[in-house]
């Protein structure tokens, strides 16, 4: 793979290996190279997640049939929905920037269980592997939409069951994952490494990890019942036969709710990285940053009912969820007000991993604020379904984890191959990207609000110019992807060498040299000072 | 894990092989109609049973015992009881019924006569003790296993103590010439006369008897092991079956697990380094 083309001048874990080709990598238990193989295939299924989400914009850039017909669409839909959640986003912190960095901040020679490391990677691409089998084979690519809701992925005959099955076991992947981070933060901390100098990614990452133990389990069951339910017609969510559909809404969020935090919290953990770096700046309020990841998966965890409201759920419940939902924002606004006070009188330096950050800080707001629209139960019936929430959660997950993860690449993958892009590209990809985002994703929020319904093919003429409006800012989006990988992989390729530490972090990644060897610490550090004492900076 | 998934699928099948036992709902089979008879629209209003769960039957009400020896219902309540409506001269159902629970009694791992009794009432007052005694030979008989005879008593009664059981249960019945319309249910009562389940149909599972008579039961808990297992079953007023409460159960292991790794690394703390390989 990379080690090809990369300039290495020392030893590092480029070279340092027993084997060579093909399986160095996939054979690996090294905690970068299992971080490089999760890196690059979620940054493959982005790419075709984002092209399939490009093909749904173009089909509804005019009203009635553009490019695909309706069958097509909502398949097109579905599987844009399964890569980019389960494939992407789900395992892209975690999977990459978590094994690359997570160890290394800890002061650790590797995680806890290198060789389940590498089989949570198996199960992770065999379950892609079986995701995209399911596309090509049997009736056809599943058309139920990402949460394959009964009845409908009961009575489909599209390719619904082996499609589940793959998610089953990428769902295992993530479990793995949980497991392996929360022992190895636990136990192979280095010495002088205490709570209370942790790096808040890792901290991040460590309220991430328990959700991912807890909650995907209970998706591990519920897809488990839809196969019982296409295979066996065990009839449990059909109230003919005494089942119950609502339970089927109830288990499957139980899940999909919690993992909306797996997927923002490291990518929140990052950007409080990011945010003192670029600001030269000790983090404001470290306590209350570790504590509010870990009150924001408490809490996470106990709101799933808001995406039910709609679904016939008592009142009591709806009321009950709606309240717990506003209780989420409040860690999630404590977080937002420290990083706020951490840019107050800071040296601001605009860099592209910081432009990043900011537009996390804007965008995630956007997506958080509306997300109360949305748990708000009276506004959320007037809204529900539509393109409303389409626009919502796309300023989250887009906007707040997308935006974070390229600017994580900027920040973190210089230090692994030892060189750094240029940045003036950089900088117009950063404004493509945030320029085309907004124009697409809030001309959906206002679709949303004057009515337009998600997953239709087809609307109202009276939707069109907003619809033309969004389709054009996905092309601007787009382009500003491609700019930036363009301008990254060159950099990371033939780009200016770097020292060990470019930007000026006081974290331990930085002490070491770039790109890291095999081991990471050459010896084991002692840690002396937290991990934002830019006095230090450069010193374990 | 593996396990109770497993566990789960092998009583989905089982659910899937038994339909319409197990999932008849109360309005769906009221009666069993003999074919000379048609009820009418009026009739078919009064057959039916309405589920009085919770409430207590009356245990000062007088049935005669296979001897015709008069006898308080109080006497036969004296733990879990399973109480079937029938009618001895039936040509259909009932003998289905009490066939059934003739067929599953055996598999029940509790002792007859003490643990739990089995008592089928007929609600025909023109029926006879002689007549009862002759069926519960039959029944017993067709058990292939040894049954003590306390173990299923086979009652008859007046009209007015019949009419006070089957209204206390909420079962409704009517009369066609010699025959009659009525539901096909039998009921789970505790000692003090509670009502604690309905099972409908005729076939039954060991499992649901088990747990009825377990829950009926409850006050007076058996082995812990029976606590456990009535937990991990809930009833499912829908289904009426048993089903294996999968959610409650996986949600339960998972907990304890994780608590208990959070429990052990926090036990154990940082772990010390091995030096290091030279290089």
């Amino acid at each position: 793979m990379k080690s090809a083309t990369q300039p290495v001048t020392a030893r590092s874990f480029w070279n340092d290996t027993g084997r060579t080709g093909i399986t160095s990598w996939i054979f690996s238990t090294d905690h970068k190279r299992i971080g490089f193989l999760y890196f690059y295939s979620v940054l493959a299924f982005f790419l075709v997640g984002m092209t399939l989400g490009g093909l749904l914009r173009i089909e509804l850039m005019a009203p009635g049939r553009t490019i695909v017909g309706p069958q097509t669409y909502n398949a097109l839909f579905t599987v844009h929905g399964v890569v980019m959640i389960f494939l992407f986003i789900i395992p892209a912190f975690p999977g990459a920037f978590g094994n690359l960095i997570m160890p290394i901040q800890i002061g650790a020679r590797d995680v806890a269980f290198p060789r389940l490391n590498l089989l949570s990677w198996w199960f992770y691409i065999l379950g892609a592997a079986i995701i995209i089998i399911s596309l090509f084979t049997g009736n056809g690519p599943p058309d139920t939409g990402w949460t394959f809701y009964l009845p409908f992925s009961e009575r489909t005959s599209t390719n619904v069951s082996l499609a589940v099955f793959g998610v089953f076991i990428v769902g295992f992947s993530s479990i793995l994952t949980g497991i392996n981070f929360v022992t190895t933060i636990h136990q192979l901390r280095a010495e002088g490494m205490t709570w209370g100098r942790l790096p808040l990614f890792v901290w991040s990452l460590y309220a991430t990890a328990w959700v991912q133990i807890l909650a995907t389990p209970i998706l591990a069951i519920t897809l488990a019942l839809i196969i019982a339910e296409r295979l066996l017609g065990a009839g449990l969510f059909d109230p003919g036969r005494g089942g119950d559909p609502l339970m089927y809404q109830h288990l499957f969020w139980i899940y999909s709710h919690p993992a909306v935090y797996i997927m923002i919290l490291p990518a929140m953990g990052a950007i409080t990285e990011i945010i003192p770096v670029f600001s030269r700046k000790p983090i404001f309020g470290y306590k209350m940053i570790a504590f509010s990841g870990i009150a924001i998966a408490s809490a996470g965890s106990l709101v799933w009912g808001h995406h039910m409201f709609t679904s016939g759920m008592s009142d009591t419940a709806v009321l009950v969820f709606s309240f717990l939902t506003f209780v989420v924002a409040i860690p999630s606004a404590i977080k937002v007000f420290n990083w706020v006070s951490t840019l107050y009188k800071g040296s601001i330096s605009l860099e592209a991993p910081m432009l990043f950050a900011l537009s996390f800080i804007l965008l995630f707001s956007i997506g958080g604020l509306t997300g109360l629209i949305l748990g708000a139960a009276a506004t959320n019936v007037h809204v529900h379904d539509t393109h409303f929430v389409v626009g919502h959660f796309h300023y989250v997950m887009f906007g707040g984890t997308a935006f974070a993860f390229f600017g994580a690449m900027h920040y973190w993958l210089p230090k692994f191959y030892g060189r750094r892009y240029a940045e003036k590209p950089a900088l117009v990809a950063w404004a493509l990207m945030f320029v085309g985002f907004n124009i697409t994703y809030f001309s959906m929020m206002l679709l949303g609000v004057k009515g337009m319904p998600r997953r239709y093919y087809d609307y109202l003429p009276e939707f069109a110019p907003l619809n033309l409006v969004s389709t054009v800012g996905s092309w601007i989006l787009i382009s500003g992807v491609i700019v930036l990988l363009a301008n990254l992989f060159y950099g990371l390729w033939k780009g200016e060498r770097i020292g060990n530490n470019p930007w000026g972090g006081a974290s331990l990644e930085w002490t070491i040299s770039s790109p890291p060897p095999t081991e990471n610490f050459s010896e084991d550090p002692i840690v002396t000072h937290g991990p934002y004492d830019f006095s230090k900076a450069g010193m374990p | 894990m593996i396990q109770l998934v497993f566990q789960f699928f092998k009583i989905a099948v089982l659910l899937f092989v038994l339909p319409g036992v197990a999932y008849a709902s109360v309005e769906q089979l009221p009666a069993h109609q003999h074919a000379a008879m048609v009820p009418s629209v009026a009739e078919v209003s009064q057959i039916g049973l309405t589920e009085r769960l919770g409430e207590k039957l009356p245990l000062d009400l007088i049935f005669r015992d296979e001897n015709g020896k008069p006898i308080r219902l109080g006497e036969l309540i004296t733990g879990p009881t399973i109480i079937s409506p029938v009618y001895y001269k039936c040509t259909n159902v009932c003998n289905f019924l009490q066939g059934g629970l003739a067929g599953v009694l055996p598999a029940v791992k509790r002792k007859p006569a003490e643990d739990y009794r089995v008592l089928s009432v007929s609600f025909d007052e023109t029926e006879t003790p002689a007549l009862a005694s002759k069926y519960k030979r039959i029944y017993l008989d067709a058990m292939n296993a040894p049954f003590p005879e306390d173990g299923w008593r086979f009652l008859t009664g007046d009209l007015d103590n019949i009419h006070r059981l089957t209204d206390a249960i909420g079962y409704r019945f009517v009369r066609q010439g010699e025959e009659f319309i009525h539901p096909v249910a039998s009921v789970v009562v505790a000692r003090d006369g509670t009502i604690v389940r309905y099972f409908y149909g005729t076939t039954f599972l060991p499992k649901d008897i088990a747990l009825a008579l377990l829950e009926a039961n409850e006050g007076k808990v058996g082995a812990s092991i029976r606590t456990v297992v009535g937990y991990c079953f809930s009833f499912d007023p829908l289904g009426k079956t048993y089903v294996f409460n999968l959610m409650r159960v996986s949600a339960t292991v998972v907990i304890l697990c994780t608590g208990a790794f959070l429990f052990y690394l926090i036990l154990t703390g940082r772990k010390r380094k091995h030096p290091r390989k030279e290089t």
